[in-house]
């Protein structure tokens, strides 16, 4: 792990650890005992990295990166929310657990320098299975799930490109402030809302205490996205078509980069 | 499904649907009465989150109406609205609402007829589909 340090040149490493027996992430300068990193449980560090970044002044940081992380920061610069100059990315490979757990479409970083990669999994079945379903029976799935809702925002905290700095969904028109679930809504305009920027990390999945397939509601809504746009959410340099006029074209008057 | 009339709002910009829908009351033309119309500034400003929440509240079908491309007063205003509205409505279908219950069409200040035709067809649609199954269903 020294690598970030020696080979990067990065002033800090954003890493997790093992803490009090839980692994929790931690920020270290050079010179510091790493104690006992862990690249074995899954952890979002992008959403971290850019809690951090505001912190780090001029420093460089070299953070530990899935793909799915990669993406998220890449969708973070793409909208100048951190300058990708200062950050180095230690490639991790996610293993063939990891990436069955999350049916996985694209595991591989870009440089590989932790683990090996392994195959993308084949398919999401889960999602092949709720698109197969006639309209009605999907309300009729979906009204149950969002009936566990117990409105904890878990979803909201731990996506890594859940950035805006107003969150509709806190404002009262759109989430009534008592009482739970939330609603149909509450769901929906979290998914359109990210709909163009969604690296389906599954981590809103692992978040939700009510286990709520949200990944298999990403995935199909990134499908829609997909199909209607040919857009895909993960790199550094296509602009979201939302943000686009039909032209293609950046839109004049662009301030809300969410 | 006799007798169901259903509720549906309408969103027009000012600049041009709204007219629009002027136009067709001056010229009295006869449209069905369970529209109702929100004037909004530009197309633009109708934002997937409204249209969720009025189908989430069981309003029956959502209309946005807004300036043809090119004409709208903010420039690129309905450009956004042309992406944002058909995405909305098949996120919508995706987990079970039916997408025809969400229409976008383009109504310039001196269609007052299109106007007439735009919401006709669109209450006949919803009419036909029935009511929202939101309606029924208690959070
Ligand atoms: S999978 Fe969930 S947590 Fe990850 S980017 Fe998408 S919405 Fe956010
Ligand atoms: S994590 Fe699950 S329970 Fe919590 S707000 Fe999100 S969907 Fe609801
Ligand atoms: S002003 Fe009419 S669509 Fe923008």
């Amino acid at each position: 792990m020294r690598i970030a340090f020696e080979e990067m040149k990065a002033d800090r490493l954003l890493a997790a650890r093992t803490e009090h027996g839980n692994v929790a992430p931690v920020l270290l300068a050079r010179g510091d005992v790493p104690g006992e990193l862990r690249t074995d449980v899954p952890y979002q560090m992008a959403n971290i990295l850019l809690r951090v970044v505001p912190y780090l002044g001029s420093d460089r940081v070299a953070v530990v990166a899935r793909k799915c992380d990669e993406k998220a920061i890449a969708e973070m610069s793409k909208r100048g929310l951190l300058d990708p100059g200062k950050v180095s990315l230690i490639g991790l490979a996610c293993d063939a657990r990891q990436v069955s757990e999350c049916r996985c479409s694209d595991p591989c970083p870009s440089k590989v320098h932790i683990g090996e990669c392994v195959k993308a999994a084949p398919a999401d079945k889960e999602v092949e299975d709720l698109l197969a379903k006639t309209v009605p029976e999907r309300l009729e799935f979906w009204t149950a799930q969002f009936r566990k809702c117990n409105k904890c925002f878990g979803c909201t905290s731990n996506c890594p490109v859940c950035f805006c700095d107003e969150c509709l969904l806190e404002e009262k028109t759109f989430t009534p402030e008592k009482g739970i679930p939330p609603g149909f809504a509450f769901h929906l305009i979290r998914s359109i809302h990210l709909a163009d920027k969604c690296v389906e990390c599954g981590e809103c999945e692992r978040a939700c205490p009510a286990d709520i397939p949200l990944l298999a509601l990403r995935k199909m809504v990134n499908r829609d996205v997909k199909e209607l746009f040919g857009f895909v959410a993960g790199d550094g340099e296509t602009t979201s078509p939302l943000l686009t006029t039909l032209d293609g074209e950046p839109m004049e008057d662009d301030h809300d980069v969410c | 499904m006799t007798g169901f009339r259903p509720t549906i709002l309408a969103f027009c910009c000012n600049w041009c649907s709204y007219a629009g829908a002027d136009l067709a009351g001056v010229n009295r033309l006869q449209m069905p009465t369970n529209v109702n119309v929100v004037r909004v500034m530009c197309s633009a400003s109708v934002k997937p989150e409204y249209v969720i929440k009025a189908l989430s509240q069981g309003i029956d079908g959502v209309l946005v109406l807004g300036c043809h491309i090119g004409d709208c007063h903010y420039m690129t205003g309905n450009h956004r609205t042309a992406k944002r509205i058909p995405l909305t409505a098949k996120v919508l279908e995706t987990v079970g609402i039916d997408s025809r219950r969400v229409k976008l069409d383009w109504v310039s200040a001196a269609e007052g007829d299109k106007f007439q035709q735009v919401i006709t067809d669109f209450v006949e649609v919803v009419t036909g589909l029935g009511p929202n199954p939101l309606r029924e269903v208690r959070f």
